[in-house]
């Protein structure tokens, strides 16, 4: 593995309830990268994203992912977090009885401790809260309240990025964070990303909507079709695909 | 000394409904070497004799032994909760305590007791009777922390007058064996009757509740609530029964037992019961038994808790269901911070 590379992933394969999903896929992101991931319904995207954050469902039978240096698939689901890698819910979970602040500051002090940096305590915690979501404007009251539970679609996407900026991750997964959501919205999830690229991080971003693409550039866009990436470009290949559609550019879309 | 050999008293049947799955054998046939009224530190304590009916024949194992009852009469209202801590020290004794707790007219009143051993083989036979006046209202917590290889049988009887309010939060932490009896008879108009519970068993432990409501009269509410956490090859049988008969039109009674079992050695056995008759009322009853939701177990591992704290978050969610229903904010903050060595 190239030294500047974050994530490298080798003839990738991976069954959901016994059925090949991933067939052999091929990636690799370097420090400061933007990767959009499109594809018709149904091709994988969330499939890899959700394996790359360990999810239960998705059972590797082949291939090699190597994060940092390290064998990922060594790695449990709180040690991949606790390495920096994030992944956005599509539809996060509501956990009625955790409350919301409670979360974060324990999942941010698991952080601290896994790398080695001491607790921080309530005060520290809401300060560095108040500073975050003060720059972007999100509603701190999300805190107060139980996980997502209750939450409106947006709300729920919210909280994620507030969880986003309070983690500061290495690898950014963004599974379809701007489903739902309006056009202000959008823009602050924008606003929230770029505002954390500073050439080392990394974004793996999944979207249909070339509208987040528009205000969060990306460097590659990987085509995923039938578990394999099957054409990479730049942003000009969102564009194109914007214009004309899967078919046009040789991609058959399995659901038609 | 032992239980079976004690002159005309008359047992538990295993064969009998109610008792059905409890396994006395052991409690009933072990030979204690003393028998003790266990005495409450107030001093002036009126003394009673015992000589109520109640449906349970397991009031009559400690009745058998001192018939004798203590007596609190509340009848004016305390700001501050009444504490009553139970510390069992005599090894392979039989323990025996009996109270009648009376709340006067209009009287608001908080108590809660706390049962705690440091003994081995011993045995504790407590019987409550509650008696609430007119439109009085009581807030009873109990926590009961008797661990292995003791055991206890709680048995509480209780009576309400119009208007009165009962609101019993029953928390069941000790890895012994026990048994709860809850008996309430509603003969009153609008009173309301709310017994949570959350037992919380590990190890070999046996916790059972049995719990019966009978509406006699119109307008009250009866609403039972238990919680479940069982570890290791913990056991609780839950058996409630609510009858409302003819007479108790626009009745509201509700049953509800929730279990989350943490091994596969952990068994709970949940009956709730309803017998109803007559149309002109609001019942429900429910029970579920599951493990943790895998789904969010994930979703707080992804964030970097680790697969063990996430386990207890999501635990302590669902037992917090119950602590939060207790109304006394200053109680709601003993049970959170409760510690079984800061008694033993």
């Amino acid at each position: 593995m190239e030294k500047n590379t974050i994530l490298k992933i080798e003839n990738l394969h991976v069954n959901i309830n016994d059925r090949e999903i991933l067939k052999g896929l091929n990636l690799e992101i370097k420090p400061g990268e933007i990767h959009a991931l499109m594809g018709t319904n149904g091709a994988g995207k969330s499939t890899l994203v959700k394996t790359l954050s360990a999810h239960y469902d998705c059972i590797v039978t082949d291939g090699k992912i190597t994060y940092k240096n390290k064998d990922l698939l060594e790695l449990d689901v709180s040690q991949r977090a606790n390495e920096g890698i994030f992944m956005s819910f599509q539809s996060p979970i509501e956990v009625a009885g955790v409350n919301n602040s409670y979360f974060l500051k324990t999942a941010m002090n698991a952080k601290r401790t896994y790398t080695g940096l001491p607790e921080i305590d309530a005060m520290e915690f809401l300060k560095l809260v108040k500073e975050e979501t003060g720059k972007f404007n999100i509603d701190r009251k999300l805190l107060q309240r139980d996980l997502n539970d209750g939450f409106s679609g947006g709300e729920k996407k919210r909280n994620e990025l507030i969880q986003l900026l309070m983690l500061q991750p290495d690898l950014i997964m963004l599974d379809e964070i701007d489903s739902g959501l309006d056009v202000d919205a959008i823009k602050t999830v924008a606003n929230v990303i770029n505002s954390m690229l500073d050439g080392k991080r990394s974004i793996l971003m999944i979207t249909h909507y070339d509208r987040l693409l528009e205000l969060i550039k990306p460097d590659f866009v990987h085509i995923l079709n039938d578990g394999k990436i099957v054409k990479t470009g730049d942003y000009s290949l969102a564009l194109e695909l914007d214009e004309k559609g899967y078919e046009a550019i040789g991609i058959k879309d399995a659901n038609k | 000394m032992q239980i079976n050999n004690i002159d005309g008293l008359i047992l538990p049947n295993k064969k009998d409904e109610e008792f059905l799955k409890i396994n006395f054998d052991s409690l009933f046939s072990y030979d204690f070497t003393k028998t003790e009224t266990y005495e409450f530190d107030i001093v002036g304590l009126e003394t009673i004799n015992d000589k109520e009916k109640y449906e349970s024949v397991l009031f009559d194992i400690t009745r058998s032994l001192d018939n004798q009852q203590k007596l609190i009469t509340i009848n004016k209202n305390i700001a501050e909760p009444i504490f009553l801590i139970h510390k069992l020290k005599e090894n392979e004794t039989v323990y025996t305590n009996s109270l009648k707790i009376k709340i006067a007219k209009d009287i608001k009143a908080t108590i809660v007791e706390v049962f705690v051993n440091s003994c081995t083989n011993s045995f504790y036979g407590v019987n409550r009777k509650i008696e609430l006046e007119e439109n009085a209202s009581l807030e009873y917590v109990k926590i009961q922390d008797i661990n292995a290889s003791n055991s206890m049988i709680f048995t509480t009887a209780i009576e309400q007058q119009n208007s009165s309010n009962l609101e019993i939060s029953n928390f069941e932490y000790g890895n012994g064996f026990v048994v709860n009896s809850f008996e309430n008879i509603i003969n009153a108009q609008n009173t309301n009757y709310e017994l949570n519970a959350l037992v919380k068993l590990f190890g070999d432990s046996t916790t059972s509740n049995l719990v019966k409501t009978i509406h006699n009269e119109k307008s009250s509410v009866s609403n039972i609530n238990y919680k479940h956490s069982l570890k290791d090859s913990s056991k609780a049988v839950f058996k409630a029964k609510s009858i409302v008969n003819e007479t108790a039109l626009y009745s509201k009674a509700f049953q509800h037992c929730n279990t989350i079992l943490l091994s596969d050695d952990a068994t709970i056995i949940a009956q709730p019961h309803l017998e109803i008759y007559i149309d002109e009322l609001e019942a429900s009853h429910g029970t579920t038994t599951g493990t943790l939701n895998k789904e969010q177990l994930l979703y707080l591992q992804s964030r970097g808790i680790s697969k063990n704290e996430s386990y207890e978050m999501l635990l302590s969610a669902f037992e917090n269901k119950i602590v939060d229903n207790i109304k006394d904010e200053l109680i709601k903050e003993f049970i959170k911070n409760y510690k079984r060595d800061t008694y033993v």
